[in-house]
Parts: C-alpha cells; structure tokens; sequence
C-alpha cells in the first residue's frame, strides 16, 4: 500500500515550473531518496510531501488523505500528526535544553512527556546530554536530538532534507545508523540529499532534474 | 507533564535564558509601570498636597452674621464645630471699628482678630517685627506707620468713641453717680421683663423698680412686690452677680435672673457708652501689598475690652478641601444666624490650577505608556525577528496560529506582569521622592495601586505584542527547509 503518491503534480512560480508533472509512489516502510542538482525542484517537493505548501496541479495522497487541496491549518494538524521533520541545519530551539526540545514536539502533538522524550535521547545516543543547551551540543549531537524529536510521536514518515550536510563522517554514519534502525522498525523514510552516499543508504533513488523525474534508481546493494 | 506546565517552562525559559534582549523589554515595561504608578500617585495626590499648598493664598469661605443677627466667637466656634477637624487649616475672626488717635487727630480701622489663626488664614502677611503676644500689643499696617511715623516698640494711644448703643439697653443718661439706669431682659416665656434703678452718689442701687407684668402673676410677676427680694439690691454696686450678691425668688429664678441681667446689662450699655483710651505697644509692622497696611491690628480680647462688645463682624476660613466640598460645607456652616459663603477668587483660581496641573499629569503619563508601547512593541518585533527560524520550527513541529499567539502573548503578559510588580514599588518611591521633593510631605501607599499597575502593564504589554504576534503568525514554517 502506498503511504505517499504524487499524481501528476505540478508547481508554477510565474513562468518558472518548479515540479513539472511529477507523479511517484512511495510504498508504507519504504525507504527512498531524492537526489537532484539545485534548482532541480527538490525544495518544492519537500515542502509539498511536508506539507508546508500545495502544488498548482495535480494530487498528493499521504496516507490516503490529499494534501494537495486542504487549508493550511489543517495540513497543519496533518504535519503534525503524520510527519517527523529532520533539517539539515538541525533547528533546535536555542534557550531549551535538549530533552526540552524533544518535548516541545510532543507539546504540539499531544502531551509533553519526560521520560519518553529521554527515553527517544537514550535510542540516539544522548541520554547523559539531556539537560545540555544546543549551544552546548556538537553538531553531530544536534541533529540526533533532532533525530528523537523527529521519532517522538511516531510519524507515519519522517522526512529528512540533507541530514547529514553539515555533519562529519563520523556522525553521517550514526545518523545512517539511526535511519536503518528505524527502517527496520516499519518507518517511512524519505532523504531528500546531494550526497551519493547518503542516497545509497536508501532502497531507491529518486533523481530529479528540471522538476522532472530525470530516472529512479534501486540500489542493489541495500542491506536491511 | 501537563501542556500548561510545558508552556511556563517554555515562557519562562524563553526569558531567563534569552537575558539581554528580554531585559530591554523588561525595563521599558518597568519604567513605563513606574512612570504610570508614580503618576497616578500624584494624579491623585496632587490635589491633596496642592490644596494645603494653595491655603497660602489666603481665606477662602467667609463668615457672616445674617441681616438682623450677630456673631460672636461662641457662635463661630459652634459653627467651626460643624467641619471636619482635617480640613480647617484656619479661622480668623474680624471686628473692625475706627479708633481715634487723639494725639494726632488721626482715626484708623482697627481689626479685632485671633493672631495665631490669622497666620494660617493670611499667611502671606509679613510683619517687620513680630505677631502681637501679650494683651495690649498690637501690629500697625505699613501705611499708617509711615503716615504717623510709629515703629516697632512704639507706644500708640487708641480712644474708642461709641457712636450707637448696641445692647438691649435703653437710653439713658450718662454712667454717672445719682443717674437712672433702665434696662430689659428676657424673662419666662421668653417675655420681656423691664427694671429701672436710681444710683446713689457712690454709684450704688438707692431705689429699685421692676415691671414684670408679662410674667406668671403668682410666680415670676412677684418679683416686682416681694420686699424681701427688692431689699437685696439696695446699696450694691452694678453689675451684679446671680446667687452671689443676689438670691432668686423661690418659684421664679427665670425672672429674678432676668431682672439682674436687666441691670448689669444697663450698666454696661451704660459704660459702652462712654469714650475709652488704651495705650498700646506697636510689636510689628505689617506689610502685606494690599488694603491690610492702612489696619491697625489688635486681638480680640484687647478689642473686646475697649469696646465692651464681643461681636464679630465675619470670620474668614481657609479650608482645604475642593470646590465641591466648599460648597457642601458652605450650605452646612449656614444657619443659626451666621451665612458661609465661597471667596470665589480664590477656590476659582485653586480650582483652575488643580485641573490644569491634573490634565498635565494625565497627559504626561499617556505620553510615557504610548512611548512604552512604542518601546516594548519594537522590541518584541526585534524579537521576532531575532525568532523567525525558532517560530518556523515551531510551526513545522505543528505548532497552529493559536499555539505562537499564545506563547508569544504569555511571554508578553510574563513580561507585563514582572514590569508591573517593579514598576509599582519604583514607581512609589518616585512619587514619594516627588512628593518630598516638590511638596514636603510624604504620601501613604494606595494598597490598590499594585493589582493596578500590574493589570495596565500586562494589558499594554499584550497591546504591544500584538503587531509582532501578527508578524509571527505570517511566518512561513517552509523557511526553516531552505536552509536559511
């Protein structure tokens, strides 16, 4: 069953046609990247898929609800309820600490809860930095917090726009790590990334050139 | 953890841990509470200490007799007794008479009055010298002294000449040895009784008559045919003194004393009659600017003992209290005899001032809370601002409009709240230290000053935040993807 399906979507600034009569699916615990050189429409799919923008044309389903024609408050309650967001410039709020930050994503959601919002730092690593201010977290550290925050309410997907850009390799690989992990739990992954490396983690590639879907690739060597 | 409890632990740590940009915010809604509570303090203060300032410029509710009435100091401190103790800064008696100078063939007005009130009443008046204190001194207005040349310590010679009888008395011949006095009093019933006396050479009763037709035949009319109580006045000296030189008639002690009142008050229309002279010491030299320097001044005890006479010819009040109040006590010190009335030159101009130092007052602290406004509004835009990234995070984490409205409200009303509390406990010592500086008094602190301020400083704090929080609500939870 599809979790996600563009139908021919299309988003028009002016003259400029940012996704161009894309249509792609993307099955319930699948695990998928998109790739694509700047400008290639990337941006305005992850928006779309995150439902913080409509399309002009064409029909998004996400979990059997179209996203594509709704007010933004209630895209707003379905981002909410549906969607964990993983940013590439992590995005923590500055003057909380870490378990802070994790439960401000259950506040929104439902109901704040320490230990659960510990509970999602110790999954990632950080159980012992929980009572840490972002300013005094790594970058690496940063982005698992936004790792926990992104699992807490356990979305349907979790969306991730270039997670590891600013991190090193050594912290690339537990952000990887954490992702597998999820994956094998039954989560939907969508990685949005220029790194091929990072697009080789997934089942399949997605490339887009000129709001296109230029090819999808399988990636052969996906170990579960 | 409850969602409130994760509200204030965002609110506050929204502020404790964001110090510097929130202390802009703090302080100007701190100083804009402290301006407005220290400005309501005077608001509401100033007419109080005004008022006690403004009595310096003179009476300002006059006392007189009615028309066919007299008043006396009994009868003006029975009316004084009718206002509040607080709000009588002081009353003046006035007699005025002209007194003569033989000396110089000179005849001054001279006023009878109460030398300690009269500081308080007129307390522009300046003496070269000193007040008067013992009996027989007195204060001479400026003009006369510099007419007659007299000067502190001065002796002044004043001769009263009486013109018109004012007692109940008749005419009669000069107070001399072998002269007839007749005189009235009131007896029983309040009807009149007449006695008429024939003096010896020693200035002693010779001969008694007494018409006492009005009063009850086998009581108070007895008076006039009893031997034993007509024998008790012959070869005594007037005036006379019930019960001691005098034993009333059993069953008409209203008339017996009618008929000594009768006499002593014959003698002393009698004696009022003749010209008296008293010598004076000059204390001081009055200047004051205005009609008061061609006065001559003297108690009324010293007046009173010239003249014979206690009346009084209106009594001058300065009280502090607004014109409304004056005129509610005007119309409850009306009556018995005596008329109050406003010196509208003076509560006019009081009044006048008071509103317009008010209204500046008021105008000055709608200026300071615009300029808090102002203040406190560019700041939380500033913040805002600073927060784009924060709100748009919020926003994609599923924050809705209402969730940023409140929380940006709620750090707003934290802030108002902490301003408040600040703002009213400055904003008392400012007044306080206004009050003693401007006015020389010191205020009391208005217990519902603090839920006051606190409540206007939250409620122009929540103002503020509105046009920040529409700019916050505008946001764009998408920013927080395009890696700005």
């Amino acid at each position: 069953m599809a979790l996600l399906e563009l139908k021919n979507v299309s988003k028009i600034y002016g003259e400029l046609k940012a996704l161009d009569n894309v249509s792609i699916r993307v099955e319930k615990g699948e695990w998928v990247a998109i790739m694509g050189p700047s400008g290639s429409g990337k941006s305005t799919m992850m928006n779309i898929i995150g439902c913080m923008d409509k399309p002009t044309r064409g029909e998004v389903l996400l979990d059997g609800e179209d996203i594509s024609k709704p007010s933004s408050k209630r895209l707003t309650d379905i981002r909410r309820d549906k969607i964990g967001l993983i940013f590439q410039q992590f995005h923590m709020v500055t003057y909380l600490t870490a378990v802070e930050n994790v439960m401000v994503s259950q506040y929104y959601h439902s109901m704040p809860d320490e230990e659960e919002a510990l509970e999602a730092l110790g999954r990632v690593g950080l159980r012992e930095r929980a009572k840490h201010l972002p300013s005094q977290l790594s970058g690496g550290e940063q982005q698992r917090v936004c790792v926990a925050r992104a699992l807490i309410n356990h979305p349907e997907l979790i969306l991730a726009d270039e997670p590891t850009g600013n991190l090193d390799e050594a912290n690339e690989n537990i952000v990887l790590d954490l992702f597998r992990q999820l994956h094998r739990e039954g989560t939907t992954l969508i990685v949005v990334t220029h790194d091929p490396e990072v697009a080789e983690a997934a089942q399949r590639t997605i490339v887009l050139e000129h709001g296109k879907v230029a090819r999808e690739v399988v990636n052969e060597g996906f170990e579960e | 953890m409850t969602k409130r409890r994760m509200f204030l632990r965002m609110v506050t740590a929204s502020l404790l841990r964001r110090r510097s940009r929130m202390l802009i915010a703090l302080l100007s809604i701190g100083i804009g509470a402290t301006i407005l509570a220290g400005m309501v303090t005077i608001y509401y203060d100033v007419p109080r200490q005004m008022r006690a300032q403004m009595r310096s410029y003179g009476a300002n509710m006059l006392l007189m007799p009615e028309a066919g009435e007299t008043l006396n100091p009994d009868k003006l401190a029975a009316a004084l007794e009718k206002l509040p103790g607080d709000a009588l800064v002081g009353a003046s008696p006035y007699r005025y008479v002209r007194l003569d100078m033989t000396s110089r063939q000179q005849s001054f007005t001279t006023a009878g009055t109460d030398f300690t009130q009269i500081r308080k009443t007129s307390p522009y008046f300046s003496v070269e010298g000193r007040y008067p204190e013992a009996p027989r001194e007195i204060l001479v207005g400026r003009e006369i002294a510099e007419t007659i040349g007299v000067k502190e310590g001065s002796d002044m010679e004043l001769t009263w000449q009486p013109t018109a009888r004012q007692s109940e008395g008749e005419a009669s011949d000069d107070w001399k040895p072998g002269a007839t006095l007749s005189g009235s009093a009131k007896g029983f019933g309040d009807a009149m009784v007449y006695v008429k006396a024939k003096l010896d050479d020693g200035a002693r009763i010779a001969e008694i008559q007494i018409d006492a037709s009005t009063q009850t035949p086998e009581y108070g009319g007895r008076v006039s045919e009893e031997p034993l109580f007509l024998k008790q006045f012959v070869g005594k000296s007037l005036p006379l003194q019930m019960n001691v030189e005098i034993d009333a008639l059993s069953g008409a002690t209203i008339t017996s004393t009618a008929v000594v009142d009768a006499l002593n008050g014959a003698r002393a229309a009698d004696a009022a009659a003749q010209p008296r002279t008293t010598r004076y010491r000059v204390t001081g030299i009055l200047v004051t600017g205005g009609e008061e320097e061609g006065y001559v001044f003297m108690s009324t005890d010293d007046l009173q003992a010239l003249t014979g006479e206690d009346r009084l010819d209106v009594a001058e009040l300065s009280i502090s209290a607004d014109e409304e109040q004056l005129n509610a006590y005007a119309q409850a010190l009306t009556g018995d005899g005596v008329t109050a009335r406003l010196v509208k030159r003076v509560t006019k101009s009081e009044t006048a001032v008071l509103g317009k130092l008010q209204a500046l007052v008021f105008l000055v602290t709608v200026v300071v809370l615009i300029l808090t406004m102002i203040c406190v509004s560019t700041t939380m835009m500033a913040v805002v601002s600073e927060r784009r990234r924060e709100i748009g995070l919020r926003k994609a984490l599923g924050a809705s409009d209402n969730s940023i409205r409140g929380e940006f409200l709620g750090e707003g009303m934290f802030l108002g709240l902490l301003g408040g509390v600040l703002g009213a406990v400055l904003g008392f010592v400012f007044a306080q230290v206004v009050s003693v500086n401007v006015f020389n008094s010191s205020i009391s602190f208005q217990p519902l000053l603090l839920p006051a301020t606190v409540l206007v400083s939250m409620a122009i704090a929540a103002a503020s935040c509105l046009m920040p929080i529409k700019r916050a609500v505008a946001i764009d939870p998408a920013l927080v993807l395009k890696g700005e």
